[in-house]
């Protein structure tokens, strides 16, 4: 098994705006200014404006869309009524309804699977981040597979059972819920059957906070399966389950088989999980794909509380190159397949900061997943990372949303972007 | 443990939940149940005399496998280590019976099964965790055919274990009723609807909820079966109808009283591209199945229908006990431990 990166080791996104992320880790809404920042003289000694090409290092049609406000704001009178005072920025309702549960943002923390990161202390501490935010938590694919459901398969790998509990152990008042994801593999260890049986997850179920996620392929790596590399000693144990290559020395390629799909297959797999499990939610993810709308209606149509669109731009614990860079559609033109359609959309591509959100919100979808900006966020700053990231996009959720002359994010539309 | 036997009560609340099952020798020493398990032997003995005069042939149960029946709503298969494969447990012996008819064209098992169910099914008082089937397959069968077979040996049975029990039901304050036959045959859409009418809260494409097959069972005179379930509320085994996609040749019986399902039946999916298509929507990996696909490939597996009637489930609506723990000598309940 690859060694888990500890907590205080810098964690590497390459490609990703890391040491943004990791600023907003440690200093918390006050890094949503350009006076902060290490190389930026301070507040009083120098004037600000835009920044050509700062942000993400890799551009895609969401970053290149512009926020418009309009100057009358018909919105912004309602609010005034409504309030008796002008209204602002911490006005903007941000809480809302993610698949099924109750979230204090629009914002969720996207599956993380098995890989050497995600199964560290880093992705405990996550879990028990997230639940104290009140937003929903993906547990990945293979993860069990890999780790075990109860019992450790290695010394520093936390188990599946392990990591769901610590999120849920941490979850107060009403906010957040735990969403299981199932592969292939996970399928054959019937993941979810084990889930829904064991009276420890009786609570759980009980309440309304479980969701099963059925996983069609992510963004990094289309409908193509998962990838990660493992040792010759962690192969012994995955090569009844999995196709295993070995690529170099005593490193081995572990393969998932991905999964045929058809628009019947699809709707049947989402009603027999209705049928099985009634008292779960029902989550799918699809890749970033042509037929979008079509995978997405049929989900709904066939009963699915949420539809998550991972974009070309979503991590991964280990893709090929080949297809982290041709495979799969932007953010955007996976968003623009949603103009005729409706339901609870979740995206998720190179999430973490409010503008990206906000956008993504506005073109259609109803929350946001962060997947390597969490990561990086607590393998920064340990004990709050990805709460002061999240404070940090509320922020900014918070300020362009009232800048555009609305109060609640459900009225972000079409109407605030243009190209 | 107070061991007063009482027929389902009809109020909406159900029956009062036992806190603690009573210990082995509590349990075995009451005369209740003393009488359940002779009445149970009856039931076992009119199925296996019915079915043989009939021309069905028993087989002896497989216990184990790599493999085993997917289709059970929400439970949990028990692995175990098998020379270091993890094999399961029977939730249902389903593929083997099919199989099976290569030697014979009528078969049946008396067969145990062990499903993990979820603890929310404690409140059906109808499930156990270890449990038998009469599990009877019918080669060249339609599922009228099997349903038409499952009613006569049930109007057999009931015939029989009152005139060889009537001291126990006696006992047990049970006025056995015998039903008339034919029983009334109603389809998934149907009662969906009916459900519907009365404000209930059931999905189209579902199997019936716990709650509404409750209602449903309480109001009805006698037994009776629903059929044509929806694609997508059933294992890949279920046979699609091929002049209605998405309509399934399969059914429940459902006992009167509030007593509920005590059969599941329906003509089996056989063609080695039907099964593989059909294990992928039920979000099954075909790979697993290997042994059963091979035979299927190999030799074919015989176009067939059958049913799987829940032995304790038809003692309990006999005995006429509100709780299924009552009619099992070593009862095992969901999520509950228990030796």
């Amino acid at each position: 098994m690859t060694a888990p990166v500890p907590v205080g080791l810098r964690l590497e996104a390459p490609g990703f705006p890391h040491d943004e992320v990791r600023r907003r880790a440690v200093c918390g809404v006050e890094a949503v200014f350009p006076c902060l920042l290490n190389s930026a003289p301070a507040y009083g000694r120098a004037v600000f404006g835009e920044t050509p090409g700062r942000g993400a290092v890799a551009l895609d049609g969401i970053d290149t869309m512009r926020l418009v406000p309009p100057v009358l704001m018909p919105e912004r009178l309602e609010q005034l009524i409504e309030l008796g005072r002008e209204p602002y920025y911490a006005d903007v309702d941000l809480s809302t309804s993610i698949g099924g549960f109750a979230s204090s943002l629009p914002v969720f923390v996207s599956a993380m699977g098995s890989t050497a990161t995600a199964h560290s202390e880093i992705g405990t501490r996550l879990a028990v981040q997230a639940a104290r935010a009140g937003i929903p938590l993906v547990v990945g694919e293979n993860v069990c597979a890999v780790h075990g459901y109860d019992r450790r398969s290695s010394l520093h790998a936390p188990t599946f059972k392990e990591r769901a509990f610590m999120y849920v152990d941490n979850l107060a008042g009403g906010s957040g819920g735990l969403v299981v994801q199932q592969s292939t593999e996970d399928a054959d260890a019937e993941l979810w059957n084990h889930v829904y049986s064991d009276p420890s997850f009786h609570p759980l179920v009980a309440s309304g906070r479980l969701a099963f996620e059925l996983k069609l392929g992510q963004g990094a790596k289309g409908c193509s399966g998962g990838i990660t590399m493992v040792d010759s000693a962690a192969a012994d144990h995955l090569a009844d389950r999995f196709a295993l290559e070995a690529v170099n020395g005593g490193t081995l390629l572990r393969i998932s088989a991905p999964g045929t799909f058809t628009q019947d297959i699809l709707r049947s797999q989402v009603r027999l999980i209705r049928n099985n499990f009634p008292d779960v939610r029902v989550w799918v993810k699809l890749p970033p794909g042509r037929d979008l709308a079509v995978a997405a209606t049929t989900a709904w149509e066939a009963g699915a509380d949420a539809v998550t669109v991972d974009a070309a731009s979503g991590g991964s614990g280990l893709a090929p190159t080949a297809l982290l860079q041709h495979l799969g559609l932007p953010l955007d033109a996976c968003l623009a397949q949603f103009v005729d359609v409706a339901g609870p959309l979740l995206v998720s591509g190179r999430m973490w900061e409010g503008s990206r959100a906000v956008k993504a919100l506005a073109l259609g979808a109803t929350a946001v997943g962060i997947g390597r900006a969490a990561l990086l966020a607590v393998a920064e700053e340990p004990e709050r990372g990805l709460l002061n990231l999240l404070a940090a996009m509320a922020l900014e959720m918070q300020l362009l949303t009232a800048a555009l002359g609305k109060y609640s994010i459900a009225r972000l539309g079409r109407e605030d972007l243009w190209p | 443990m107070n061991q007063t036997l009482a027929v389902v009560p009809s109020d909406d609340d159900g029956p009062t939940r036992p806190l603690a099952l009573p210990a082995p020798d509590e349990h075995l020493t009451s005369p209740a149940t003393r009488s359940i398990l002779r009445i149970q032997q009856s039931v076992v003995a009119a199925l296996r005399a019915r079915l043989m005069s009939l021309g069905f042939i028993e087989l002896l149960p497989p216990l184990v496998g790599p493999v085993t029946d997917p289709g059970v709503r929400g439970s949990k298969q028990v692995d175990i280590d098998y020379y270091g494969h993890t094999y399961k447990l029977m939730t249902s012996a389903i593929l083997y019976k099919q199989v099976s008819l290569h030697a014979f064209d009528r078969i049946f098992f008396v067969a145990p099964n062990i499903r993990l169910e979820p603890p929310q099914t404690l409140e059906t008082s109808r499930h156990l965790v270890e449990f038998h089937q009469l599990d009877v397959e019918w080669a060249g069968a339609t599922y009228d055919d099997v349903m038409d077979l499952l009613e006569d040996i049930v109007v057999h049975c009931l015939q029989r274990v009152a005139e060889d029990c009537a001291t126990e039901l006696q006992s047990l304050g049970r006025a056995l009723p015998i039903p008339a036959r034919p029983f009334g045959r109603r389809l998934h859409r149907d009662v969906i609807a009916e459900i519907k009418s009365h404000g209930g809260i059931q999905h189209d494409e579902a199997e019936i909820s716990w709650r509404e097959e409750a209602v449903l069972s309480r109001d009805s005179v006698g037994p009776f079966f629903i059929r044509d379930y929806p694609k997508g509320s059933r294992g890949f085994y279920d046979r699609e109808d091929s002049r209605t996609p998405g309509v399934l040749r399969d059914f429940d019986l459902l006992m009167p009283e509030g007593f509920g399902e005590v059969a599941s039946g329906g003509e089996r999916e056989h063609t080695y591209e039907r099964l593989v298509t059909r294990m992928r929507e039920t979000g099954e990996n075909p790979a697993k199945y290997g042994w059963y696909l091979d035979v299927a490939r190999r030799s074919g597996i015989p176009a067939s229908a059958g049913f799987g009637l829940g032995v304790e489930r038809l003692t309990r609506f006999i005995a006429g006990v509100d709780e299924i723990w009552r009619v099992h000598p070593y009862p095992k309940l969901p999520g509950m431990l228990a030796p």
